[in-house]
């Protein structure tokens, strides 16, 4: 078989981010779920929160998709990015049929309303989904690198310990539901790189990408955690700057 | 059969999962449409939430020749048939005038 250019670096970036997935803001959440602190008001802003950011996930490929002929980005790489289109829709889905189902909104339209599921353009989540939309502009196994190793294996990290912490079944399945398609994005995220990654310059940007998602997405978890533990949110939080080089 | 008492479900040997169903009856707030919290995160109607026949929204729009079933009979409603679709008919006999 032949060896495909970007193994090492897949390699890097997958490791690096396990490491860093192994503790986060989202611990204080999930400690507090195991102690059974989280009331149903605490896990409403949680879902609540969860669905803002995955609706905007229509919005952040919506720009992703007008840039995938840039680089001339294999068939299989965009095959894979439909897939992951679709599955993003589906967890946007289940967070809302939670919403509704624990009657915490009464319609979908109430949802774009609610102060703890409305979207909120002073906020890290929309700094966060800025962010990953500005990567519109870079080829496409850049920007892969920069959700599916970085923070894609974050969330994975977190979102398996959750669903372990929850006492209630349908929040435990709503979480753990989702694993299998969020490990298939890390291994998409994987192949692409493995398959689309052979020079210096690209792999630097791919770390760069990686080390932005990352640095971003816990910029939201923090607030996240916050809001879920009904501390005041803030935009000042724990990030160490990334040196850009242009 | 009392037509009151019908319920739908989906057939998942022929259902394609393009969601038409979950997006219109989400459209229309009754939400009875909604994804199974299971790793295949199939598509499933709620019959406590469900309204049908009251409302076929879902079979309007169902693109997957018999992926909706009612329970009752077993029978197939996609393509809806027409004693449940008042306009299937209509575009049988090719009135459009309504």
């Amino acid at each position: 078989m032949t060896s495909l250019p970007g193994k090492d670096l897949a390699r890097e970036l997958l490791e690096q981010s396990q490491l860093e997935s192994q503790t986060g803001p989202m611990e204080e959440v999930i400690a507090a779920a195991r102690q059974r602190k989280l009331d149903s008001d605490a896990l409403f802003r949680l879902v609540g929160r969860l669905w803002a950011l995955e609706r905007l996930f229509y919005y952040v490929y919506g720009g992703w998709g007008q840039g995938l002929e840039i680089g001339d980005t294999p068939l299989s790489a965009k095959y894979l990015f439909a897939r992951q289109i679709m599955d993003e829709s589906t967890h946007e889905m289940l967070y809302l049929d939670m919403l509704l189902r624990k009657e915490w909104i009464a319609t979908q339209k109430d949802a774009f309303h609610h102060p703890y599921s409305k979207f909120t353009l002073d906020s890290a989540l929309a700094y966060y989904a800025f962010a990953l939309r500005n990567l519109a502009t870079y080829p496409h196994p850049v920007r892969i690198a920069g959700l599916n190793l970085g923070p894609k294996i974050i969330e994975s990290g977190w979102m398996e310990g959750l669903a372990e912490a929850l006492e209630d079944d349908v929040l435990r399945s709503l979480f753990s539901s989702q694993l299998v398609e969020n490990r298939s994005h890390i291994n998409m995220g994987r192949r692409i790189v493995e398959e689309c990654i052979s020079e210096p310059f690209q792999a630097e940007l791919c770390r760069w990408a990686c080390r932005l998602g990352k640095r971003d997405y816990t910029m939201f978890l923090h607030e996240l955690a916050n809001f879920v533990l009904g501390r005041p949110s803030s935009l000042e939080t724990r990030t160490v700057a990334v040196r850009v080089n242009d | 059969m009392d037509r009151h008492s019908a319920t739908l479900k989906i057939n998942h040997e022929r259902c394609t999962q393009c969601r038409m169903c979950y997006l219109a009856c989400r459209e229309l707030d009754i939400n009875a449409v909604y994804v199974a919290l299971e790793p295949l995160h199939r598509i499933e109607i709620d019959p406590l939430k469900c309204t049908y026949p009251g409302c076929t929204v879902c079979l309007a729009y169902c693109p997957a020749e018999g992926s909706i079933i009612e329970v009752e009979t077993g029978r197939s409603m996609v393509p809806p048939p027409v004693d449940v679709h008042p306009w299937s008919l209509r575009n049988l006999t090719g009135d459009r005038s309504q």
